[in-house]
Formats: structure tokens, C-alpha cells, sequence
């Protein structure tokens, strides 16, 4: 696996009149984890969202590897469905809700897109699929149907089911909060094994602990801002900005008992 | 005539005409279904004029009595060229009378699956056409079936309209009977406890398909 680099520059993006991100710079080097945190509704889902096209950025140019995502030149007209599609199987995503298919058992998920995308025989897709859901420990889940599972585990179904495609790049979207405390570490755990293996990691996320220990860089967003980026121990531990001290506080306060 | 000899003589006649509503149900169940999919993933992915179009068929067929639609289409069909025999004008009535509320009912199923389960399929990189096939129609056959259900049993009775144009379904053999033995009560009994039957089975059977296709998916996931 040779992981991809990400590059924003002046990325901005709207909801209708909703100004959802300002000129946002950001760049991941390859094999490196990047941790976005920040308020609610500072956008740091869209930021993620924009990197593989689920939600289109309106000007300024993200490409991973050198290549552009989702439009043909900066500014210029969209990608084809064809060429999105490609430049998506390089990029998996896991989502806050999991996002399984239910009327799928955990394999089928897994092999779902090795059969749509890679166009594998069904035999051999399903033997990926139990590999990649042995790694992430739920080899015994195999013929399980989601709705039997806890959310640690269908989280890692869904890492799974990401990294079964062989992406050089993932984003996670606040992957364990949705999640019962006592589940958040078996998701976490499966998480640093990637970054460890050399994974290019965006990861949005309110674990304070995963992004001190784990991420390479921290960014902070605030008001659709990118606020600062650099180390985790100079942005958690000697925050510049009084609005990042800000939002630590009240996050300590919260979790104090 | 005496009750027996008024059974054995009326006895088959009656059940050939159950025969024939149950299979004009089916056929106006199982097209008047396939159109409205058809309707609906038209109006989804097709051009924006065809989903304008398609939205006014939808209030036309919904606006206007089925007995109406059946007498334009039986009776002012050749008209325009369309010369059909009895049966085939009742069963592309019946389906094209059901297809609308099908479609309908399909529409609310598409949007009641989560918008997370085609953007996970999307970020994998899945073509649409199978994103579709796989995930949102299945899901979408799954809230939508107990509406489809009542629908069907909707159109079981609206089969009684066919003896208008003289399909020979169980209404125009009732009709027939009471005419020619003026035993009108026992004629209209019979053939409410024959529907009563059919409704019976088919919801009997729609809440067995239910649980089957629900029985990984929990409530609200």
C-alpha cells in the first residue's frame, strides 16, 4: 500500500447562503494522521465530505496525490460519474453512524464492493471480506446481520468494509460518536493499528486522548475557519489562539467529574 | 329451484368467476406494481420534463373514478385505434389504475431509506444503476410493503368494476344469478364472503412477508 498525500488551498464551500468553509488550507503528507477538531458546526464534516466529493466545494483545489478531486480543472466543470468513481476507490470513508447496509450480513457488506467495484467473483470476495473483518477482530461475525451487532462492532464492520477496498487514503467522520463509552476504545484501537500500518488519516473526531496520542497534526476549525494546524502538543497543550484555549476548557469541564 | 339444485347449478359458475377476479387481481397487482417502480425510478433519474409529465398522470389516474377510466378506455379506445375484447381492456385498466398509488407508494419508500446508506455506498465508489438495484430499492420494498399490502387489498374489491364492461369476473356472475333467480341477497352474500376470503389470504400473507423481510432490520435503522 503506498499511502496518498491530501492537499487544500482556499477551499471554500456554501449551503445555499451558509458560508460552510473560508479559505481552508490543509496538507496531509502521506502516511500521516491528521486530526480535525473544533465546535459543532465548524465545519469540520464538510472539510471531510469535500475530500472525496460527497459534498461538492464551490472554489479553491483539493487533490490527493497531485490530482484534482471532483472537477476537471480548478474552477472548471465537474468530473465524470466514471472518473469520480475511480478516484473515490482510493479513499475510504467511515461515517458516524456507521452506515451499514442491514439487509446485508457483515461479509456481504465487506464484499459488496469488491463485487460492484472491483468486479471480483463472488467467491473470492467473500474471502477478502472475512479477511478484512479477521483484522479488525470480528472473523466470528461473519454471518451476522448489523442489527445483531454492538456499534464498536459495526463500526468496525464499516472500517472493514473501507479498507477491504485497498484505499490509500481514509476519513473518519467522528467514528465513535455515536458510540457507548465503554465501546469507543475497540474502535480506536483498530484505528491506531491502521496509523501504525501507515495509513494517510483524516480523522474528524471529539477523542481529545486519540488525537493527542495518535494524530501527527491537529486542526483546528472554528466557524468554518481553519484556525491553526501543527502538532498535537503545541495546538492541545500551548493553544496560540484564546478560541482554541476556549474550546478546550469547556471540553475539559464537560468530561471533569 | 331447490337450494341444491340452485347450489349445483350456480356453485361452479360462481367459482370460475372467483377464479377470473383473482386472477385480474393478481395481473393488475403485479403490472400496476412494476409500472408504478417503473413511475418512480423515472421520476428519479429521468429528464424533468418525463418526471412533470409522469406527476400528471399520477393526479389524472388519482383524480378521476376507475369506473370512468375503464368506460374511456373500453369505449373510446377505438376511437383512437385501441380496439380490446373485454378481459384485456379490464386488466390494462386495472393496472394503470393502480400504477399512480404504487408509485406513490414506492416514493415514500425511497425517501424513508437513510441518505447515509447511498453516500457509504457512493464513497466505495459504486455505480449508481447498482447502488439502486442493491441497496435503495430493497430497502425501500421493505418500508414501503405493509402500504403495498393495503393497496393490493384495496384493489381486490375495485376488481368488481370489471363486470361493467362484461368481464366475466364474480360481480357479473352474481349480477347474472341474481337476475335470473331474483335471489339477490344470497347472490351478494356469496360473494362478499368470497372477497372477505381473499382479503383474508392476502394479508394473512402480507404480514408473513413482512416479518420475513424484516426479520434482520431492526425498528428504525
Amino acid at each position: 500500500m503506498d499511502a496518498a498525500s491530501v492537499e487544500l488551498s482556499r477551499v471554500n464551500a456554501f449551503f445555499g447562503p451558509f458560508h460552510a468553509l473560508k479559505d481552508v488550507d490543509l496538507s496531509v503528507a502521506p502516511g500521516r494522521v491528521t486530526c480535525l477538531i473544533g465546535p459543532s458546526g465548524s465545519g469540520k464534516s464538510t472539510l471531510l465530505r469535500c475530500i472525496n466529493f460527497l459534498e461538492p466545494y464551490a472554489s479553491g483545489e483539493i487533490r490527493i496525490d497531485g490530482q484534482l478531486v471532483g472537477y476537471e480543472t480548478p474552477g472548471g466543470k465537474r468530473m465524470s460519474g466514471a472518473r469520480l468513481r475511480a478516484m473515490r476507490r482510493e479513499i475510504g470513508m467511515v461515517f458516524q453512524a456507521f452506515n451499514l447496509w442491514p439487509h446485508m450480513t457483515a461479509q456481504d457488506n465487506v464484499a459488496e464492493g469488491l463485487c460492484r467495484v472491483k468486479g471480483m467473483g463472488r467467491a473470492e470476495a467473500a474471502a477478502r471480506a472475512a479477511d478484512a473483518l479477521e483484522r479488525v477482530d470480528l472473523g466470528d461475525k461473519l454471518a451476522s446481520y448489523p442489527s445483531r451487532l454492538s456499534g464498536g462492532q459495526q463500526q468496525r464492520v464499516a472500517i472493514a468494509r473501507a479498507m477491504a477496498m485497498e484505499p490509500r487514503l481514509m476519513l473518519f467522520d467522528e467514528p465513535t460518536s455515536a458510540l457507548d463509552p465503554e465501546l469507543v476504545g475497540e474502535v480506536l484501537a483498530v484505528m491506531k493499528r491502521l496509523a501504525a500500518e501507515g495509513m494517510t488519516m483524516v480523522v474528524v473526531t471529539h477523542e481529545m486522548g486519540f488525537a493527542a496520542h495518535v494524530a501527527d497534526r491537529v486542526a483546528f476549525m472554528d466557524a468554518g475557519e481553519l484556525v491553526a494546524c501543527g502538532p498535537a502538543k503545541d495546538i492541545l497543550h500551548a493553544p496560540e489562539d484564546p478560541r482554541i484555549a476556549g474550546f478546550l476548557r469547556t471540553y475539559l469541564e464537560r468530561n471533569a467529574f | 329451484m331447490t337450494d341444491a339444485a340452485f347450489l349445483a347449478h350456480y356453485g361452479p359458475i360462481l367459482l370460475r368467476g372467483f377464479g377470473v377476479t383473482v386472477l385480474c387481481w393478481a395481473f393488475g397487482t403485479v403490472f400496476g406494481m412494476a409500472l408504478g417502480l417503473v413511475i418512480t425510478l423515472a421520476q428519479r433519474y429521468g429528464p424533468r420534463p418525463l418526471g412533470w409529465l409522469l406527476r400528471v398522470y399520477i393526479e389524472v389516474i388519482r383524480g378521476t373514478p376507475f369506473l370512468v377510466q375503464l368506460f374511456v378506455l373500453y369505449y373510446g379506445g377505438p376511437l383512437l385505434g385501441l380496439r380490446l375484447d373485454a378481459v384485456p381492456a379490464g386488466l390494462l385498466g386495472l393496472t394503470i389504475y393502480g400504477s399512480p398509488y404504487f408509485a406513490e407508494i414506492f416514493r415514500a419508500g425511497f425517501a424513508a431509506v437513510p441518505r447515509g446508506q447511498i453516500e457509504a455506498a457512493r464513497a466505495i465508489g459504486i455505480a449508481e444503476p447498482a447502488i439502486v438495484r442493491r441497496i435503495l430499492v430493497p430497502l425501500a420494498l421493505v418500508s414501503a410493503l405493509p402500504a403495498l399490502v393495503n393497496f393490493a387489498i384495496v384493489l381486490t374489491k375495485e376488481t368488481v368494476i370489471l363486470s361493467i364492461i362484461t368481464v366475466p369476473e364474480l360481480m357479473y356472475r352474481v349480477q347474472n344469478m341474481s337476475a335470473e333467480t331474483y335471489r339477490f341477497l344470497e347472490a351478494n352474500l356469496i360473494l362478499a364472503l368470497f372477497f372477505w376470503a381473499l382479503v383474508e389470504v392476502i394479508s394473512r400473507a402480507g404480514r408473513r412477508l413482512e416479518a420475513h423481510m424484516t426479520r434482520h432490520i431492526t425498528e428504525g435503522r
